[in-house]
């Protein structure tokens, strides 16, 4: 079973339970007046027949309060998801926090911080690394989008996938458009894992045909959801973190509901990434504190719901290199998301936005993610960690406790070691050739790179079953002409 | 009198006010003021704005509340030029809209709104739009600029099929072709055979000058 950390202590409230009351009002209000739009037909009558008023010709439905609230309560509030190697098994919520990867489109030359598509072995490289690292606990879909090469858009992420089936035993999580999931769903299942069904939400107040049929796979799979809405405050939600809230809240919930009629007690979690507009060039504003507000505010009416939230703005930043700002954006509304109750945390990898990712910047990550872990497990005040006894038995100088038993026993509990930040003294820095976090995170990863490889491997047959998947879907979006002629040329130079 | 109603028409686009905008453009009609007149007015407005926005002085809620006071005005003046049977002046006719699945306005809005200011009579489709419905539009408008737009990297491709079906039509030759999006790169552009990328709304606006020999 995957670790985590274990939150020690009541999580961060920001608002009153007044406050957080009128918000659920707003939802509920929300999905009774206005409802949401529903391109998929067949999600428009499970929702009719529960009692929904549906108007079929607008795609338009509208969600009674009683209905809303049953479905919440059926949705457990905390589950576990089974990987191949049961060790890197999960549970989501409700007090263990764990970590998985953001993605990133492309990768970065560290030297010019430029970004360019992957190449398969930069591609494996950053699987391979997520895969070594403790607290990366699952991994997110496309570290990279794919790889370059000659891969067909459309084919893009579900050799994402078969790459990260043989280069990682850790769960994943299968996108939805172009139907892709119908393929990735099983492969996962071929290599013996789960993977969480990932329906996503388009704001304002929108489902496409696509994300709803994952609620479909989920239930016809028995797979856990992780739910996605990706608001932009001020540009598709209010620019009002509450009213945000609200937005987000009314379009998430559908799913829930829809997942809930489909197959009660379904394992689902929301995954938050709203994010602010910037104002000045359009693009979200990543790494900005109110978006850390709506998460605080979020995690507050979700633990009220007792279902699983997952942080997905603390990953992406608005800088371009790993650099100090990398750090504060990723640190602040990750530590203020843990503490305020985020059951998962997506921080790992990603250093512009969704565009570029590194595995560097995994590394680094790590030690955010160990300090922050350390710091939930939160404070032991039992007798022994009191001291009492200790304290009087060492008394004043020259007394001290280097050599205790107690210190050799709880120092290592209290504090947390880093893998790549500099702790060195001056003297000693200057000796090592002056090395940064940056220097450790490149050793390290040399390190991950030469000795690491996925437990267990896949076995021949797996291997097998998944390139039968592949071949599947190849000839799948070929016939729906979703491959072109050239590209499935360059597609079949490339396969070889 | 017209004075007045132009000034308060400029007005209305410079305070975001929809209906206002649009209440004045009827008055304007009614009053028989030239709508190229009319229409000048308010394209020096939106620039106004947009030039403010360039400056770092005004942000996106203000170019898009002045587009969108703007766009409620434009086809009621366009009517009327229309009836009397006269002449729009600009520097071209340019199509634009958000491709196929893909369902991101804001980039494109803001384009709209800079070409409009710069000069260009902006045929804004909107967005998840079918291959088939930018090729009607570019023969209906015989437009001299087709301006896409995707976000997502698997909405992208949409754009070399929408290029595809000009050919297809015969119609590529006769039409610059831009492309802009956070999907999109130069070499993207390149492989798909647009004229023309630019990852900026400002940028693209000199794109377009550029395209059509008017840098």
């Amino acid at each position: 079973m995957s670790r985590g950390f274990l939150r020690n202590f009541p999580a961060f409230k920001i608002l009153s339970e007044e406050k957080i009351e009128a918000i659920h009002a707003g939802t509920l209000e929300v999905l009774q007046k206005t409802g949401l739009t529903v391109y998929n037909d067949k999600a428009l009558k499970v929702f009719k027949d529960a009692g929904c008023k549906v108007d079929f010709e607008t795609k338009r439905v509208k969600f009674f309060p009683g209905l809303v609230e049953e479905c919440l309560r059926k949705a457990p509030s905390s589950f576990s998801v089974k990987a191949r190697n049961p060790e890197h098994d999960l549970v989501l919520g409700p007090d263990n926090i764990i970590f998985f990867n953001f993605p990133g489109t492309d990768t970065v030359d560290i030297n010019t911080w430029d970004p360019h598509s992957p190449t398969k072995k930069e591609h494996e490289d950053l699987v391979r690394v997520l895969d070594a690292l403790d607290n990366v606990h699952f991994l997110n879909a496309y570290p990279y989008f794919g790889y370059s090469g000659g891969i067909p858009e459309v084919m893009k992420e579900i050799e994402g996938v078969a790459l990260r089936l043989k280069n990682s035993s850790k769960i994943t999580v299968a996108i939805a458009n172009n139907d892709i999931d119908k393929f990735t769903i099983q492969m996962a299942k071929a290599a013996g894992s789960e993977i969480f069904a990932n329906p996503n939400t388009s704001s304002p107040l929108t489902y496409y045909t696509d994300q709803v049929n994952a609620c479909f796979l989920a239930a016809e799979y028995g797979l856990p959801s992780m739910i996605w809405d990706g608001a932009t405050s001020g540009g598709t939600a209010p620019a009002s973190i509450a009213g945000a809230v609200i937005l987000t809240n009314a379009e998430l919930i559908p799913f829930i509901v829809l997942l809930q009629l489909l197959d009660p007690g379904a394992r689902v979690s929301v995954a938050n990434l709203v994010l602010a507009q910037n104002m000045k060039n359009g693009s979200p504003a990543f790494g900005e504190i109110g978006t850390t507000l709506h998460n605080v505010v979020f995690n507050q009416v979700w633990q009220k719901y007792g279902i699983p939230t997952v942080c997905s703005s603390c990953g992406p930043t608005s800088s371009k290199k790993i650099d100090f700002q990398t750090g504060y954006q990723k640190m602040m509304p990750t530590v203020l998301s843990a503490i305020s109750g985020s059951s998962v945390l997506q921080l790992y990898s990603s250093i512009y936005g969704e565009i570029t990712a590194h595995p560097l910047q995994a590394i680094v990550d790590d030690d955010i993610a160990g300090m922050i872990g350390r710091f939930v497990e939160g404070v032991d005040s039992g007798e022994e960690a009191l001291a009492i006894d200790l304290i009087n038995e060492v008394g004043p100088i020259p007394g001290h406790y280097l050599g205790k038993a107690h210190t050799r026993k709880w120092w290592k509990k209290e504090q947390f070691e880093p893998i790549a930040s500099d702790r060195l003294t001056y003297p000693e820095w200057s000796k090592s050739g002056k090395k940064d976090c940056i220097d450790y995170a490149k050793e390290k990863m040399e390190k991950i790179l030469s000795t690491h490889s996925p437990k267990p491997p896949l076995t021949s047959t797996q291997e097998k079953d998944i390139e039968k998947i592949l071949n599947e879907a190849r000839k799948y979006y070929k016939d729906k002409d979703l491959i072109s002629d050239s590209e499935w040329e360059a597609y079949k130079k490339f396969l070889g | 009198m017209d004075n007045e109603i132009l000034k308060n028409l400029r007005k209305a686009i410079l305070e975001y006010d929809i209906s206002g905008s649009a209440s004045l453009a009827k008055k304007a009609v009614e009053e028989k003021i030239d709508p190229l007149k009319v229409l000048n007015e308010m394209t020096k407005a939106i620039r106004e704005v947009g030039d403010g926005f360039g400056r770092g002085e005004l942000w996106l809620p203000d170019l898009v509340g002045a587009a969108d006071a703007m766009s409620a005005a434009t086809p009621i003046i366009e009517e009327e030029i229309k009836r009397r049977g006269s002449e729009r002046e600009s520097l071209g006719t340019i199509i634009l809209g958000t491709v196929f699945g893909d369902i991101h306005s804001i980039g494109k809005t803001m384009v709209a709104t800079l070409l409009t200011a710069e000069g260009f009579k902006v045929v804004d489709l909107g967005v998840d739009i079918k291959a088939e419905k930018f090729v009607e539009a570019v023969k209906k408008y015989n437009a001299n600029i087709l301006a896409m737009s995707a976000l997502m990297t698997m909405t992208a491709p949409e754009q070399r099929k929408v290029i595809k079906f000009l050919e297809d039509e015969g119609l590529r030759k006769g039409i610059k072709i831009m492309i802009g999006g956070g999907a999109i790169t130069d070499e993207f552009a390149k492989d798909i055979g647009a004229d023309g990328y630019d990852p900026t709304a400002p940028g693209a606006v000199k794109l377009a000058r550029k395209l059509i020999g008017k840098e």
